[in-house]
């Protein structure tokens, strides 16, 4: 199931939310913003839902706090009204996926998660695939080196030979780099 | 016309005057008088100066003959001595008559063969004496007396020329002609009294000075004629010896001083001859000065005086003459009178000088011509009236004339006024329509301005009641729709329990099923949930219908007409339309006194004051750097008293920024803001102002830079 963390000041939001979408989702609700930290740093949450308009600080500002210590979970923004401002900052700064409008349409609100926690998968996806990668490509440096400098002891090898496998090594470094 | 004809007749009527005069002298001229000068003999002028006994006299032989008929003895305080010698035989029983009444001290002796047998006193300091005088002039009765040598002596003093016009005649002689020279003299004083009393009557009716001016000159002139020829008891002289010697200068001076007057009025000397009018100034000074001279007793210095300003008398021709020059009419008859009294009285002084026969037209040329030149003055006087009359009528004339023209150019000058105030009224008029069009112009500007002020505050509130509306809205949907599948839940137990038989043997298996179903279906969950969703309806409604029934408050459809109101109420339902507003930055703390009386107020206004004020305090303290739990709106409601009256005070607080004076002398002015370009209308608190003056609310701001800013208003009970 996919965990997803919603913050609002109104708590009877929060049950109606929880109410809706625990049957499909794993469900976090608070109307603190340092306990949503808290379930941050506790929980898998794949979406971040926090509204716009709350007393201590607003939604964007609960994203740019977050944004450097959790930047995966993909964030959405839930606001009374058009807060336009609030929106074109929002997706200037590039931290918002969704902006919903209260009040939400349950299969809707439903559907954007599911995409978001797809995007939030897709990415992790890629930057995993990205780390195996990188792994090998370590893996192949290492043997590249190993290769140069096992053919710098061996004798035997006449002067081209030498240069042959050399210049192979470089390339393959090269290669790598790139 | 009139005029004309009227001068005609009085010229008429004074010419005939004149004819009859001219004939009753005639009458009268035709006795020749006979002086005896060349019989008369004087001593030499050595003899004057000491008073010498007459016996001394007598027996004197330097007697000198004289040359003329009537000879001239001048004056002075010198006495004079003169002799004539008597025939006996043939003029004893005659009179011994001089014919000049104006002698001082005049006394005969008679002297037969060197003794002197009889002494008569005469002249003017012997007058009313001893009856020896016919008429006026001093008269000597040679007596009967038997001699070889009779003469007669005379002692003779006087401080006028002692001319000696001497007659030897018989008393019937000398009587007639007393009687005839008073017959003449009272016709001429009659003339004179007639004209005296004429002018004197047209003085008084028609009050004219110059009349009485006149009037003073006739009575003078006339009195002048009178007196030297000795009629000046007329006037009581006789009784008084101080005032009879003087009686000829005064009224020379008298005769002067009137004839200065009249002729200078009379021929407006001032406006036509000015020279001659200051000239008779310096003349007029002179008459005074005899008159001193006569008073003080230098009798002789003031006939001299007089006869010298008596000849300036000559200097009126010419200045006739110019005034007639210059188109003064009546200076024609005046020309003519003082041609005739000068005619007149070159004549008189011929015939003193001898020049000229001593006879009755010589001897009355003055009185006759004196007469005429009253006469003929009168009518020139006649003639000026009536110069000044039709002067005045063309005067008047003059002035209808420019009066009429005046008012026909105050008509036009009325009438070019009409028009242009027509045109400068119509100018206005159409001025006035312009201002009038500005006007509505303006104040439709200005109540666009005003509802697009209500426009924005009304933005505000939507997009604030909006979220604060979409909130329950949002949960209040969701949590049905929960509701619903919750219940679904539910109705799949309720189903399963419907479907239980009590009496069936397999209910046992169907209740451990049915416990599964409960363990799958978390349906203890479920209850708790409902009982949660069930709150949240509950809340999301009542917050729902309250934030609407604020919003009624708020703008009521009344809300311009002047009802009762709690204060409270006003205050609450703004507060809860400006509570999303707020709640991002402020936090109210609100202190509302209870049991507060209901005020008359326009609510709807009011909600838009304490809307306007409550978010200056939540914005003035944005950039105070407080945290938003530290940004306090307090606001307060309570009764007070203050000056003898009960109010309602609202008092809203906050800790923003504060003003300064400067900033704070302006808060109220239209279009003053410190926000910036765009932000705000500059409106809101000017039109705070005017709702609350309309309530006769009383406003205070208490500020201070960086500290706060408190607004008290009261509202009065």
């Amino acid at each position: 199931m996919i965990n997803v963390l919603y913050l609002d000041d109104e708590l009877h939001n929060l049950t109606a939310f929880r109410a809706a979408f625990r049957r499909d989702f794993h469900v976090h609700v608070t109307t603190e913003p340092t306990e949503a930290v808290r379930i941050l740093r506790e929980q898998p949450i794949e979406v971040i839902i926090s509204d716009q308009k709350m007393p201590t600080l607003s939604g964007v500002e609960f994203f740019e706090l977050i944004m450097p210590d959790f930047p995966d979970p993909i964030r959405m923004l839930l606001t009374g009204h058009a807060d336009i401002d609030a929106v074109i900052d929002a997706i200037n700064k590039g931290q918002i996926y969704k902006y919903i409008a209260k009040p939400w349409n349950e299969s809707e609100l439903k559907a954007m998660v599911n995409e978001a926690a797809m995007l939030f998968h897709e990415r992790k996806a890629v930057s995993d695939q990205g780390a195996v990668l990188l792994h090998r490509m370590q893996e192949a440096r290492t043997m590249a080196l190993m290769i140069q400098r096992a053919t710098g002891q061996a004798s035997g090898l006449d002067a081209d030979q030498t240069a042959e496998i050399n210049r192979h090594a470089a390339e393959i470094n090269r290669l790598l780099a790139d | 016309m009139d005029e004309s004809l009227s001068n005609r007749s009085v010229l008429f009527r004074y010419c005939r005057i004149a004819a009859v005069l001219v004939v009753l002298f005639s009458s009268f001229s035709v006795h020749a008088q006979k002086f005896i000068g060349t019989r008369l003999e004087h001593l030499p002028a050595d003899y004057n100066l000491s008073l010498l006994e007459v016996e001394v006299v007598a027996e004197s032989e330097d007697w000198v003959s004289f040359e003329q008929l009537v000879p001239n003895l001048g004056m002075g305080e010198g006495v004079e001595w003169m002799r004539l010698t008597l025939d006996p035989m043939t003029e004893n029983g005659k009179l011994i008559e001089i014919q000049n009444a104006g002698i001082d001290d005049l006394t005969c002796f008679m002297v037969c063969d060197g003794k002197i047998i009889a002494s008569y006193p005469g002249g003017i300091m012997n007058t009313g004496g001893d009856g020896h005088q016919f008429g006026t002039y001093p008269s000597f009765p040679v007596p009967l007396v038997e001699c070889n040598e009779l003469h007669a002596l005379f002692r003779m003093q006087s401080n006028k020329p002692m001319i000696v016009p001497l007659r030897i005649a018989g008393p019937r002689k000398v009587l007639e002609d007393a009687h005839q020279r008073d017959v003449l003299f009272a016709l001429y004083a009659g003339v004179m009294l007639v004209m005296l009393l004429y002018n004197l009557f047209l003085f008084l009716s028609i009050g004219d000075r110059s009349y009485l001016e006149y009037v003073l000159f006739i009575f003078a002139v006339g009195g002048t004629q009178l007196v030297l020829n000795g009629y000046g008891f007329i006037f009581g002289a006789d009784q008084l010896p101080w005032l009879n010697l003087r009686l000829t200068h005064l009224f020379g001076v008298f005769s002067g001083l009137t004839t200065i007057v009249f002729v200078r009025n009379f021929l407006r000397l001032s406006r036509y001859v000015p020279w001659l009018n200051k000239l008779l100034n310096v003349y007029f000074l002179f008459y005074l000065l005899a008159l001193l001279l006569a008073v003080v007793g230098r009798l002789e210095w003031s006939y001299q005086l007089i006869n010298f300003c008596a000849a300036g008398t000559f200097l009126i021709i010419p200045g006739t003459i110019i005034t007639m020059r210059k188109g003064y009419s009546p200076a024609k008859y005046f020309l003519l009178a003082f041609t005739v009294f000068i005619f007149a009285v070159v004549i008189f002084v011929l015939k003193d000088a001898g020049v000229i026969p001593y006879n009755a037209w010589t001897f009355y040329a003055l009185p006759m011509g004196s007469a005429i030149e009253v006469v003929v003055l009168s009518l020139a006087l006649a003639s000026r009236i009536n110069q000044l009359k039709r002067e005045s009528v063309q005067a008047r004339e003059e002035q209808l004339r420019v009066s009429q023209l005046n008012e026909q150019m105050v008509r036009e000058q009325n009438s070019v006024l009409e028009e242009r105030v027509a045109k400068r009224t119509s100018a206005l008029e159409s001025a006035n329509s312009n201002i009038q069009n500005t006007l509505d112009e303006l104040q439709s500007a200005q109540q666009q301005l005003v509802q697009s002020e209500k426009l924005a505050s009304i933005g505000q509130l939507t997009a604030g009641i909006a979220h604060e509306l979409n909130n329950p809205i949002n949960f209040v949907a969701s949590s049905a729709q929960s509701l619903r599948r919750d219940f679904e839940d539910l109705t799949q137990v309720i189903e399963k329990v419907k479907g239980m038989d009590p009496m069936d043997p397999g209910l046992k298996e169907e209740m451990i099923q049915l416990k599964e179903m409960f363990g799958s279906l978390d349906i203890e969950f479920t209850q708790r949930e409902i009982e949660e969703l069930l709150n949240g309806i509950e809340d999301g409604t009542k917050r729902t219908s309250e934030i609407v029934k604020g919003l009624r408050i708020f703008s009521r459809m009344d809300g311009d007409n002047f009802t009762m109101a709690q204060i409270n109420e006003l205050l609450e339902s703004t507060l809860i339309v400006l509570r999303s507003n707020l709640k991002d930055h402020a936090v109210v703390e609100a202190d509302m006194g209870t049991d507060l009386p209901l005020v008359s107020c326009q609510p709807g206004r009011l909600n838009q004051v304490f809307m306007n004020i409550i978010t200056n305090a939540s914005q003035s303290m944005e950039d105070s750097g407080l945290a938003v739990e530290e940004r306090i709106v307090r606001i307060s409601s309570k009764t007070v008293e203050s000056i003898g009256q009960s109010w309602i005070e609202v008092r809203i607080k906050d800790h923003g920024v504060g003003m300064t004076e400067a900033v704070k002398a302006q808060i109220f002015d239209p279009f003053f803001t410190t926000k910036a370009v765009g932000e705000g209308t500059g409106l809101g608190l000017s039109i705070v102002m005017g709702i609350l003056s309309d309530h006769n609310a009383e406003v205070d701001v208490d500020t201070e830079e960086g500290v706060g800013t408190e607004f008290i208003i009261r509202f009065p009970l």
